[in-house]
């Protein structure tokens, strides 16, 4: 029982992203047509399993591919994190002493910022668009990883591999890349999961207002907006989107977590 | 103690700065003229406007008449709501929001660390494991999926609470946002207060407590509750952060006049005073929020005193 309970959050998270990869070129309607005969129907209409939204677009399919689009911003954006991160750690690690300490400062006065603002702020200024929206994300979400990544790099420094690596004549550059940031790649890996649900939070956070992805596409966020829009005609309509964005959320934190604690502790 | 406030107001004021300069500089930088309309104005209202409105001068003059501006709690005018200024939006929306935020933390703070005692009491317990997932799901809950979910079964459903809106500050209408903002931030404070615990009770002043014969509610609340708050007090900077980006959404969700609300609106206008605005302000109250939480650390522990 409790072996299937831990295995949990890792199949919940493989079947929506094999539903919403998979699953919607098989499906009778595409998410952008409009059902001019089933505006608003209730789940289990012929030809649509969830129902259709208010202007009779199938909530199946729109929900396959807007979690489509919530997943890519969020891997896009997670990499984003993930390379500013690690190169701003590793060399605050690798190079310790006043360069370390200014380092460490700018990404504690950064934490201290407002940081939803600032991207809404670029939003606002160049337009809103899905390439913005994920490098705005990951530029706001590194600051972690680079606590992480620059700590462990302080410990792999003094390390005798490293060390020996130093003594033999081999660049920081090789030396960083290819004996500590390998060394260290299931903590980064961990922190790397715990950074996916974070991402996906922002950018529902920006589509439900508006701010993030741009009709004709969707995201999670702008169905879950959708769906409080009609809630008292139409519940389905926030439920469904709803229920896939907290599942998603919850099964990556609890297994982000499970990665950290066994290999970061 | 006055001394560690005094270093920690000076060294906010780059903080401050920072955000007020990438937000000046962001907005210079962005294409296209706050008047640009439907039709292309002629080019002498054009000057008469941009010589209105400051923007013929170089722009360093401006950034600094801007600052001078923030300094006497001028922020400018608004370029969408034509009658009022950036500073009259402001004082009409930041007491709804503070009114709501500051109920959403105290309740959060009290919860949180009810709960997180409660936890404590039968480590690894049955009511200890129940509570702690409990508290991880809440945490993982955006407060956009919760709010209209709680409007749904709440006012739509049994019809015991409005759907939304302000009622002039009525108590039935502030419920079920301070609800949905609060169920995040308890579930963080829940958390570290648990682990915060979990961690003082192997110390030897506990131990000591427990050899005189001490144990239960009383050892927790009279020896290990205080050192264990420390965590707690540290979070409540980020949380307060928190609560700010969330009430942005609540404030949407359900209809209340407060900052946030002005804030989207001037995101989906372009309305950059207003934007930068409320940015300013934002920054000015998390960095606050920050300070106090130290100054709370510093007269906890005084350890960090220094």
């Amino acid at each position: 029982m409790s072996r299937v309970l831990n295995a949990l959050p890792a199949m919940l998270v493989l079947l929506i992203l094999a539903a919403a990869w998979l699953l919607p070129p098989f499906l009778p309607w595409d998410y952008r047509i409009i059902d001019w005969d089933h505006v608003s129907s209730p789940a289990l209409t012929p030809g649509h399993l969830l129902g259709t939204d208010s202007v009779g677009r199938d909530l199946l399919s729109r929900t396959l591919i807007g979690t489509r689009i919530t997943t890519m911003v969020a891997i896009a954006a997670a990499s984003v994190s993930l390379l500013i991160g690690t190169l701003w750690g590793a060399l605050a690690g690798w190079c310790g002493g006043r360069i370390d300490n200014v380092m460490m400062r700018i990404v504690d006065a950064l934490y201290a910022l407002p940081f939803m603002f600032v991207v809404i702020l670029l939003m606002v200024v160049f337009g809103r668009s899905i390439l913005l929206v994920f490098i705005g994300i990951g530029a706001v979400e590194w600051l972690t990883m680079a606590r992480v990544v620059r700590g462990q790099m302080l410990a792999l420094r003094q390390r005798p591999f490293i060390l020996a690596a130093e003594a033999a004549g081999a660049s920081p550059r090789f030396i960083i890349f290819r004996h500590a940031l390998p060394n260290m790649a299931a903590v980064i890996l961990a922190y790397l999961l715990l950074t996916v649900p974070q991402v996906v939070m922002v950018e529902s956070f920006l589509s439900f207002l508006g701010l993030g992805v741009q009709e004709p596409m969707t995201s999670l966020g702008i169905l879950v907006k959708e769906g409080a829009d009609d809630m008292d005609v139409f519940p389905m309509a926030l439920l469904v989107p709803g229920g896939v964005l907290v599942t998603l959320v919850i099964s990556l934190t609890l297994l982000g977590e499970r990665l950290r604690d066994r290999w970061a502790a | 103690m006055f001394g560690l406030i005094l270093r920690r107001l000076m060294a906010s004021i780059p903080t401050l700065l920072a955000v007020v300069f990438l937000s000046f500089f962001l907005m210079r930088f962005a294409p296209g003229s706050p008047f640009d309309g439907e039709r292309p104005l002629d080019p002498e209202t054009r000057l008469a406007l941009d010589a209105a409105y400051g923007l013929n001068q170089p722009i360093i003059v401006q950034f600094g008449r801007y600052i001078t501006g923030l300094a006497h709690g001028d922020f400018g005018p608004s370029l969408v709501y034509r009658d009022f200024t950036v500073t009259d939006l402001i004082w009409t929306g930041l007491p709804v929001s503070l009114l709501i935020g500051a109920l959403a933390l105290l309740l959060a703070m009290a919860g949180g660390i009810a709960i997180g005692l409660a936890a404590t009491l039968r480590p690894n317990g049955p009511l200890d494991r129940s509570l702690m997932l409990c508290m991880t799901l809440l945490t993982a809950l955006p407060t956009f999926v919760t709010g209209p979910i709680l409007a749904l079964v709440f006012a739509l459903w049994l019809g015991w609470l409005p759907v939304a809106g302000w009622g002039d500050g009525a108590p039935v209408y502030l419920v079920l946002p301070v609800l949905a903002l609060t169920l995040p931030t308890m579930g963080a404070v829940a958390k570290l207060t648990r682990a915060g615990l979990a961690q003082i009770m192997t110390q030897d002043h506990i131990r000591a407590a427990q050899g005189r014969g001490i144990s239960g509610w009383r050892l927790i609340a009279r020896h290990a509750l205080r050192p264990a708050l420390l965590p707690v007090i540290s979070y409540a900077g980020p949380a307060a952060a928190g609560l700010l980006t969330g009430a942005v959404v609540i404030e949407t969700i359900f209809a209340l006049p407060g900052l946030g609300r002005y804030f989207v609106q001037g995101a989906l206008n372009r309305d950059y005073p207003l934007v930068m605005g409320v940015v300013t302000l934002y920054a000015a109250l998390i960095v606050l929020f920050n300070l106090i939480a130290d100054v709370l650390y510093g007269w906890l522990d005084p350890r960090v005193r220094g």
